[in-house]
């Protein structure tokens, strides 16, 4: 109880700015807003509101040592649309502008802090990992899902089949993790060392893997339901390519920046907050005109551009160290408007609705998270403390399953809302309860550094 | 998506600008003098508003009205932040006394010529003249230091006094017009009806005198611990928003109330230096995205606009050259400097073209885009006619 006593003034602190913002917030609230001007200006409060007491809260719950990205996911939570409804969901849709910036943002600093050398050191350990996790929890979530559905009669309108696809959906997507959150955890750490780096080397890599798998997945499917002839050998070339072009694409952009930064040096901070922002909308403009124009369908990934140009100015040239402390300078702001949005998605009415099945989804794929972590330190000879600790820094999922959960449900519009409730269900407890987690799991591992 | 692709193309475009603006670019004199001076973001915004190219067009703005709330923040934050007392301190009152008057006097005299020609030559309700002419007396009264940039190190070393006196006066004459430009927000009208002025003012007064001081309150809360440099730029870019956005949200001027907050920080705040680089990073691109949402907002549909723009124009230089002569009247200390001390006065800058920007987001009508339309060209014939005056004024001067 004594090491709490030295919070004590900065609780009072952070308590009576709370109050404040609130007040502000419930002011704001009760005005008649009517013109463009007023709504703009809403929109800018709530962005400052939720910038600020997300950062608040989160200093208040460090205390009790949670990570800082659980604080500014329970302000999203509390300040969404599913709670007080203080960010309508319009207003949350028309912040995902935040989201791209963000996730560009997120993606560069992934890139930047894979090391080529630690890489080749842990190349095995983590393809080892990575292997595991995606036949062992797609494995324990397909199986038992599809038991218990047929058994228990849960979705009584679909049909075996799609009861099938259903499960192998779901299988895929709880291989999906969260690269963003692994990062800012990390950061807040700064955590270092042989399981900091192998969890990050899995989390990028299994970013990259996931929409391979995901678009096999996507192909079976269709196969499964009649919809598909016979297995898209072109659409894996297609896949192959877009994967091949957009890690080019990056190491020749991370080759400018390198020269940006080796030439002219100034405003590297700004500079980067162009660059992420501007890679995002570039790729899907990019997208389109190739769809729309020339009837190509060729996707380029911007999060996997930025991951290579992020890699290839760390490992590439001489300017790593200034190029992470140029990102460095605005991840703060970012990282909280992000996470605290992400809070503010995450659906309550979908859990509520569902949370004995989202229960038994989220247990299975923990299981299966750790017994895949598991046999991989023990297949690659991990200290004893990581067999134990390792699953506690896989759980987190975020944006690129409910991401995959949106695709799934465009291409099988008669499955569509039992996957996205399902999956947006079991991200909400996976994305508060992940962090915390990693968090636990990084200083069992003697990782952290600074706090 | 056009939203963002609109933002896109003009972070690019005054990204890249601010680089060969304010950093690398050499050009001759001429031209160089348009380039300082920025107008070429202007004619950028009018490219890509909705009169040629239509990139950015009305739904385009209304969607980009949260990033113009929150830059109308930031530079009446770095405004707030002249108003140090302890530097102030260090010139002498007259100073002080001589900027304040100038701009008053300036704003008076313009506010009357504008609107005694509003209400004999324009048929529009007394209370949007009302407006009209604060907003455009407030900007007037504004002067910026762009003509003294282009001075030479030998002319300010003869005449280093008048100089002085010219950057102290156009740093701070902003003062007394962004006040009362605060009164247009008591008085819309677009809701507010004609005669309820004065009721409407004292309890605007007191909920934006509460307001500022609760926003000062919690900024204060936030800086009392000490920072890291990332935490304290999202402390600020999070105030910045948050008092933007309530202004905006309460129908204030957000560059006023944030001016308010800057003031009360820079002279209250231990961080006050930390806080002031942090917005300075930013400053130039800042005044650039300024001019390029403002030259978004202009429409030269009509060539009346040119010729209201030298009315305009001449309100002010002579407003200013009155105004100038006046404060060398001051007493007998001020003799010593040139009576046409106004000529040294003429370049409009930043802080007016905020103020157009702020009248135009919160006052949106056809009237509000005409006045801003003909009032922007004529902050550009202020800037070409501020370097010609200014070199008479070394010439004849003392």
């Amino acid at each position: 109880m004594s090491r709490y006593k030295q919070y004590i003034p900065h609780l009072r602190t952070y308590g009576i700015t709370l109050f404040l913002l609130a007040g502000f917030a419930f002011w704001i609230k009760i005005i008649d807003v009517g013109s463009n001007w007023q709504q703009a200006g809403l929109t800018t409060f709530s962005l400052g509101f939720i910038l600020l007491a997300a950062y608040i809260t989160a200093k208040i719950l460090r205390i009790a040592e949670l990570p800082l990205i659980s604080g500014y996911i329970f302000v999203g939570i509390i300040a969404g649309p599913y709670m007080t409804g203080f960010l309508t969901e319009t207003m949350v849709v028309r912040l995902r502008l935040v989201d791209d910036l963000a996730l560009s943002f997120i993606a560069l600093t992934a890139g930047g802090t894979l090391q080529m050398q630690f890489l080749r050191k842990r190349g095995k350990a983590i393809a080892v990992n990575i292997f595991l996790l995606i036949l062992i929890v797609f494995t324990l979530v397909f199986f038992p899902f599809l038991f218990i559905s047929n058994r228990l009669i849960l979705m009584p309108d679909l049909t075996y089949s799609q009861i099938m696809v259903l499960a192998c959906l779901l299988g895929v997507i709880a291989v999906a993790r969260s690269p963003s959150s692994a990062i800012a955890i990390i950061n807040e750490c700064r955590a270092a060392g042989l399981f900091t780096a192998t969890v990050l080397g899995v989390t990028i890599a299994m970013d990259v893997l996931i929409i391979v798998f995901f678009t096999l997945a996507m192909t079976v499917s269709e196969i499964i339901l009649g919809t598909g002839t016979a297995f898209d050998f072109q659409m894996i070339t297609v896949l192959s390519l877009e994967v091949a072009g957009s890690l080019v694409l990056g190491i020749v952009l991370g080759k400018g920046i390198s020269l940006y930064i080796e030439r002219v040096g100034h405003d590297l901070p700004l500079f980067l907050l162009f660059f992420a922002f501007s890679m995002f909308k570039a790729s899907i403009w990019f997208n389109h005109v190739m769809e729309t124009h020339f009837a190509i369908s060729l996707h380029l990934e911007p999060l996997l551009i930025c991951i290579s140009a992020g890699f290839s100015v760390q490992n590439f040239s001489k300017c790593g160290h200034i190029f992470m402390e140029g990102l460095e300078r605005f991840a703060l702001p970012i990282f909280v408007l992000f996470f605290s949005l992400a809070g503010a998605s995450l659906n309550l009415d979908a859990l509520c609705m569902t949370w004995p099945l989202t229960a038994f989804l989220v247990m299975v794929r923990a299981i299966g998270i750790l017994g895949a972590t598991w046999f991989a330190c023990i297949l690659n000879n991990d200290p004893p403390q990581h067999r134990r600790i390792a699953w506690m820094a896989y759980i987190t999922q975020a944006g690129v399953a409910i991401g995959l959960a949106q695709l799934a449900q465009r291409r099988f519009p008669e499955l569509g809302v039992y996957l996205t409730t399902l999956v947006l269900a079991v991200i909400t407890i996976n994305q508060v309860v992940g962090p915390i987690t990693f968090k636990m799991a990084l200083k069992m591992a003697g990782e952290v550094k600074q706090e | 998506m056009k939203v963002t692709f609109a933002l896109l193309i003009i972070v690019f475009l005054v990204f890249s600008g601010y680089r060969l603006t304010f950093r690398h670019f050499r050009l001759p004199p001429f031209a160089r003098r348009f380039y300082l001076t920025g107008i070429e973001f202007l004619l950028l915004g009018l490219l890509l508003g909705p009169q040629f190219l239509n990139l950015v067009d009305v739904e385009t703005q209304k969607g980009l009205a949260p990033l113009s709330a929150l830059l109308l923040g930031w530079i009446g934050l770095l405004f707030g932040f002249q108003f140090e007392i302890k530097k102030l301190r260090r010139f002498p009152l007259e100073f002080f006394l001589a900027a304040i008057l100038e701009g008053l006097m300036t704003l008076v005299l313009v506010f009357a010529a504008v609107y005694l020609t509003m209400a004999l030559c324009f048929d529009i309700s007394d209370s949007l003249t009302m407006v009209v002419a604060i907003t455009l007396a407030a900007a007037s009264g504004c002067t910026a230091q762009t003509g003294l940039a282009f001075l030479s190190l030998d002319s300010i070393d003869k005449h280093q006094h008048t100089v002085k006196l010219l950057r102290f006066i156009s740093s701070i004459d902003g003062l007394c017009p962004l006040l009362i430009f605060g009164l247009c927000f008591f008085y819309n009208p677009s809701t507010g009806s004609d005669g309820l002025w004065l009721g409407g003012l004292w309890q605007g007064v007191l909920t934006s005198l509460g307001g500022s001081f609760g926003l000062l309150l919690l900024f204060n809360l936030f800086i009392s611990h000490s920072r890291l440099e990332k935490e304290l730029i999202l402390v600020i870019i999070g105030m910045t928003m948050l008092t933007s956005g309530l202004a905006s949200a309460v129908k204030f001027s957000p560059l006023l109330t944030n001016f308010f907050v800057g003031f009360w920080l820079v002279n209250l705040s231990k961080d006050k230096e930390r806080i002031y680089q942090i917005l300075m990073t930013v400053e130039k691109p800042a005044y650039l995205l300024l001019l390029v949402f403002i030259g978004v907002c202009v429409r030269f549909d009509s060539i009346w606009l040119v010729f209201l723009a030298l009315v305009y124009c001449l309100y002010r230089v002579f407003g200013k050259f009155l105004a100038g002569f006046l404060v060398t009247r001051l007493n007998l200390e001020f003799k010593k400097y040139p009576n046409q001390l106004g000529f040294g006065l003429l370049a409009q800058g930043g802080l007016s073209l905020a103020i157009f920007l702020d009248f135009q987001q919160t006052f949106p009508s056809r009237i509000s885009t005409l006045v801003i339309s003909f009032a922007i060209l004529a902050v550009i014939y202020n800037e070409f006619l501020s370097y010609y005056f200014l070199e008479r004024l070394f010439k004849k001067g003392v």
